[in-house]
């Protein structure tokens, strides 16, 4: 490693784009080596594509990463929705109410507190910030188990709530929102808004929450991904089926897939199927609010 | 009553109070009390109320025998639910009880997880439900698997296991092998046959598969759990019998003269088709599951009884797998559910449609003598009356075998002990001393006396 | 955490002069925004931890019911082979996955900052998609994709002529792991190094430049070191991660069930000991040091790097 001190003095922020450096062999040579790795990353995607096209004899027999004889895309489809009284799709909705839930709560209990703790002083501040820093390092999956034999012994397994609660407490968050609380937020502009009389709620919602968006969307949609693809707490917290995420559904399938036949069975191709479309909706979010996390990120990432 | 019982139990009322919360809950499991005596008109009434029961169970298209029921009984709707399959179902099931909801009313059960869920109190005593006569419906060592050593009826039996041997007729004649009547004859052929093709092997031992070796031990006559009750665990798996069948089968594995595939993955399925394996030893239910998972080696197989140990005396024979319908005692409906679940398993109707829809193994004398059921030939198997193969082997069955109370901790060392020996090809009777001393680590955990 | 507070981001912030001149006016205000959040915390961090702490403490035993046990499973833990085999398991993974997930990201992050590559976006795109693919879903990819006879690597070698690799044998199975979280989590470092580049100040480079150093030399001097911070951040994420290994193993063991056995990884151990094994209170034991090892790991990561910073 180097030792080199971190740069001093007042770094700013680059508005414009960084200027175009020429274009050498070099260049040529990493765009080559850019693109194997993309083929890597992006392999395992297209084989899932390529897949969810088969019937079941075709995903055994012919080549993996290229098509088989017949186009069965939507006959695919058709099954997956519609299997088990349109299970998926009810699997895919439960996905879709405890991310947006526990994302859009988890959002706004952080922006809250982050600007709590960044723009008041009161007794116990530092000394509550730093243990919410700490449980940052305390992994979601340690404290599952203990979860769910809290949530057991109150009666909250086996409920919607078994999976949205615990994901509402998302202490990087909090550590994000008030770092980018710091920066974006002129105090100034605070006292101003006292000045004019407005309320302490008022000025948050009306004057600072617009400042905040982009910290905000960040972990909106960093929550949103880790409910998303929770399994290890829904697993344990719920036994009905009815209640399953997308994860611990597919998970099933292919359990049941893998028990009654294989590749004799009917199920694989539905697992495959199922498992491309439970991925269509996060990577579209990603696509579109791209800006978004990729500003807030680097709020998050630069100051510690 | 053992001292060291009688302390727990004192000690339970104490830890209960001190541990608050996780001492409720433990009592949160205890059964409905058992009703003194049930009249007919009790029952017509509680049948005739409406009534939501919920069924955990893995069987496809169950729908269609609990669509009849429903018939039979308007005022119950029944919800079928597939919460997994094996051990996904009882992980699943024993979180439900720990939440204390979101269980079922009746749930698919194997034999062997009778006890793991009977000692926990998880299980309703179903004796008071059931019509006078009941266990004369069944085969003898099937009732005697659901009966608890109390007396208690845990479970109605819905299908059985007999192990029996399916084998490709073809590949057999191709390399000149008699089908073995005998283990010995059974080990020969296994090198024969490698020796002769190289991709091909007699069989494959699964070493995933507890309850498999099991149903081997069963057919030894080893029965490693006997005695067990209550608090008291025997176990004995360094008898000359046990350590006998672990030697066979390490020995096969270790001169790679069987395979040692995990069973019910896409790579064994495969290995059927691709004419891998010549035989499969499996349980009367495996029939009708091969041929649909080989269908392209349809009309090549063949169904004969297990090879034995003893070519002198009666044949003899263990199961594999094989389940049953059980009352779980968080039912707030004991008499519905304890009435669903024999209805479902003795109605003639329902427990036809099992075996012949489903094709579910029967454990009723009444199907098991039906010549419409036993004469039916099968097109996979050259048309051999297969049903007809195993309902003789059913009855060289023997009737004691015991299980743990903890079964599926039992499989799990099993996986990890002998089950890892037979893959790394290691000594398979040390690794049974192993799986031994692990049983004995865990029951002593969970406060039981072991002998 | 370090305390580099140089403000950035919103032109003429100013800050902390507010906090400074504010009196205890609006402390109850400063309360109601942060009560929300600590209500939630408290109830579903701090309050499972208790409880784990608590419940560890006994032991629920079939026979017997529940019995105060003391330390007794935390000596146990100490000692069981299984439970340490775990641990160093995937300490093991975290030191052969990590630096080679976090090399690549960074290697990646660089040749998209560094402005001589075309189709930037595209790529940047590309990596980043595993990261929206749940866990779960990737471990069916490429438990499909190892398939030994009709996966498509196996059929590649096959069609070579080569013998078809196994990807799911005991001796390759940590490698597997490693390569799916590798392709899960690769593109989500190399987002959060990439955009810690981009704030990097432009003035540095253009001083570079006029020293007459070129890319290479611009990456491993100026770029690297001022990405300590969100180095740190990956770091800290990655051992939370890997000691944390659950879905992947989780859904490869129906592949593989005598090569990843119930207690492949502490994660894996305590799912199986509590609904396996039914030691409820064992397993709340295990939660427990798991998130200590944890917690430590990357405390002590964090003490060391910010005090070789300052040295």
């Amino acid at each position: 490693m180097t030792t080199t001190a971190p740069p001093k003095g007042t770094p700013e922020r680059r508005t414009a784009p960084r200027p175009k450096q020429q274009r050498s062999g070099g260049g040529y040579v990493l765009t080559v080596a850019m693109l194997a790795v993309l083929a890597y990353f992006l392999l395992p995607l297209f084989w899932l594509l390529v897949s969810s096209t088969k019937t079941t004899g075709d995903l055994f027999s012919t080549f993996g990463l290229w098509f088989g004889g017949e186009f069965n895309l939507f006959d695919n489809i058709g099954r997956t929705l519609t299997e088990q009284d349109g299970v998926f799709v009810r699997w895919l909705g439960n996905t879709l109410l405890y991310a947006v839930t526990a994302a859009g709560g988890g959002a706004l209990l952080a922006a809250l507190g982050g600007y709590g703790f960044a723009k008041y002083r009161f007794k116990g501040n530092r000394a509550m910030f730093m243990l919410v820093l700490g449980a940052l390092m305390v992994p979601a999956t340690a404290l599952a188990i203990p979860t769910y034999l809290v949530f057991s012994e109150i009666g909250l397994a086996n409920t919607p709530w078994a999976i949205i609660l615990p994901s509402l407490a998302h202490p990087f968050g909090l550590y994000l929102m008030r770092i980018y609380t710091e920066s974006a937020v002129p105090d100034t502009m605070i006292e101003a808004a006292r000045i004019d009389g407005a309320g302490e709620m008022r000025i948050f919602f009306q004057v600072t929450l617009r400042l905040l968006a982009p910290g905000f969307a960040t972990v909106l949609l960093f929550t949103l991904v880790q409910t998303w693809n929770n399994y290890f707490l829904p697993l344990i917290m719920l036994n009905d089926p009815d209640l399953y995420p997308i994860t611990v559904g597919l998970a099933q399938w292919q359990a049941q897939a893998a028990a009654s036949g294989g590749a004799s069975g009917d199920l694989v191709p539905l697992v495959v199927t199922g498992a491309l479309l439970s991925i269509l909706p996060l990577i579209v979010a990603f696509l579109f609010l791209q800006r978004y996390w990729q500003t807030g990120l680097a709020a998050g990432s630069v100051k510690q | 009553m053992n001292p060291r019982f009688r302390r727990r139990t004192a000690l339970k009322g104490l830890a209960a109070a001190a541990a608050g919360p996780a001492g409720l809950a433990a009592c949160a499991n205890e059964p409905p009390a058992p009703p003194t005596n049930l009249t007919q008109a009790d029952i017509d009434e509680a049948m005739s109320t409406p009534t939501d029961l919920t069924f955990w169970t893995w069987v496809p298209d169950i729908q269609n025998e609990v669509a009849l029921f429903e018939a039979a009984y308007p005022a119950i709707k029944v919800e079928v639910v597939n919460a997994g399959q094996g051990d996904a179902h009882y992980q699943k099931l024993r979180t439900a009880l720990r939440a204390g909801n979101g269980g079922p009313d009746v749930a698919q059960m194997e034999f062997q997880m009778i006890p793991t869920f009977s000692i926990t109190d998880s299980l309703v005593d179903l004796g008071p439900y059931l019509d006078a006569g009941m266990g004369e419906k069944f085969v003898d060592w099937t009732w005697s698997q659901v009966t608890g050593t109390g007396g208690e009826i845990w479970a109605i039996p819905q299908d059985t296991g007999p192990l029996g041997m399916l084998y490709r007729a073809d590949l057999f004649e191709q390399h000149g092998i008699d089908v073995p009547g005998t283990w010995d004859e059974f080990a020969e052929a296994a090198a024969a046959i490698h020796e002769a093709d190289p991709d091909l092997y007699l069989t494959n031992l699964p070493p995933n598969q507890g309850a498999f070796f099991s149903g081997l031990l069963w057919q030894a006559g080893a029965d490693p759990f006997a005695g067990t009750a209550d608090e008291v665990l025997q176990v004995d798996l360094q008898s000359d019998t046990a350590k006998r069948v672990a030697s066979y089968w390490g020995d096969l594995a270790q001169r790679d003269l069987v395979s040692t595939d995990p069973d019910f993955t896409d790579q064994w399925y495969q290995s059927f088709n691709q004419d891998r394996y010549a035989t499969w030893l499996t349980a009367a239910w495996g029939p009708v599951f091969l041929s649909g998972a080989a269908e392209s080696t349809s009309g090549k197989w063949r169904a004969a009884p297990l090879p034995q140990w003893d070519s002198d005396a009666d044949p003899v024979s263990g199961n594999w797998g094989g389940s049953t319908s059980a009352v779980m005692a968080t039912t707030q409906n004991p008499i519905v559910a304890a009435k669903f679940a024999e209805w479902l398993n003795t109605d003639s109707e329902s427990a036809n449609m099992m075996a012949t829809e489903q094709f579910l193994y029967p454990p009723t004398l009444e199907i098991l003598d039906d010549p419409d059921f036993t004469g039916q030939e099968l097109d996979f198997y050259g048309g051999q009356q297969v049903n007809e193969v195993f309902a003789q082997i059913t009855d060289t069955v023997t009737e004691d075998f015991q299980w743990s109370p903890f079964q599926s901790q039992v499989y799990a060392y099993y996986n990890e002990t002998v089950g890892t020996s037979f893959t790394e090809k290691g000594d398979a009777v040390a690794a049974l001393a192993e799986w031994e001393s692990r049983i004995e680590t865990y029951a002593d955990y969970q406060g039981f006396t072991v002998k | 955490m370090a305390t580099t507070t140089s403000e950035t981001q919103a032109p003429g912030a100013r800050p902390g002069t507010a906090r400074g001149r504010e009196s205890k006016r609006y402390a109850a205000a400063g309360y109601a925004f942060i009560a929300p959040f600590m209500i939630v915390f408290t109830a579903m961090i701090l309050v499972p931890l208790a409880y784990a702490a608590y419940t560890s403490l006994f032991r629920e035993q079939i026979i017997g019911g529940s019995v105060f046990v003391g330390f007794e499973n935390y000596s146990r833990a100490f000692t069981d082979p299984q439970l340490l085999e775990g641990i160093g398991r995937v300490a093991l993974f975290f030191l052969i996955q990590v630096p080679i997930m976090l090399a690549v990201a960074l290697f990646i992050a660089l040749a998209l900052d560094s402005g001589l590559m075309r189709l930037s976006k595209f790529v940047r795109i590309g990596v980043f998609m595993p990261y929206a693919v749940p866990s779960v879903v990737a471990a069916l990819m490429w438990g499909f994709l190892y398939g030994p006879d009709f996966g498509p690597f196996a059929q590649l070698a096959e069609m070579i002529g080569a013998a078809a690799p196994d990807f799911l044998a005991s001796n390759v199975m940590l490698g597997s792991l490693a390569n799916i979280v590798f392709w899960e989590f690769t593109g989500y470092n190399m987002v959060i190094l990439y955009a810690a580049l981009r704030s990097v100040p432009t003035e540095l480079y253009e001083a570079a430049a006029v020293d007459g150093a070129g890319p290479w030399r611009t990456a491993w001097s100026i770029k690297i070191p001022s990405l300590r911070p969100a180095l740190m951040l990956c770091m800290v994420f990655s051992i939370i991660g890997s000691f944390q290994l659950f879905n992947e193993p989780k859904l490869l063991q129906a592949l593989a069930p005598n090569v990843i056995d119930n207690a492949y990884t502490p994660n894996l151990y305590a799912y199986n000991l509590a609904f396996v094994g039914q030691e409820y209170n064992y397993a709340a034991a295990v939660s427990f040091i798991l998130g200590l090892v944890i917690f430590v790991g990357s405390y002590l990561f964090m003490y060391l790097s910010t005090r070789r910073s300052r040295s």
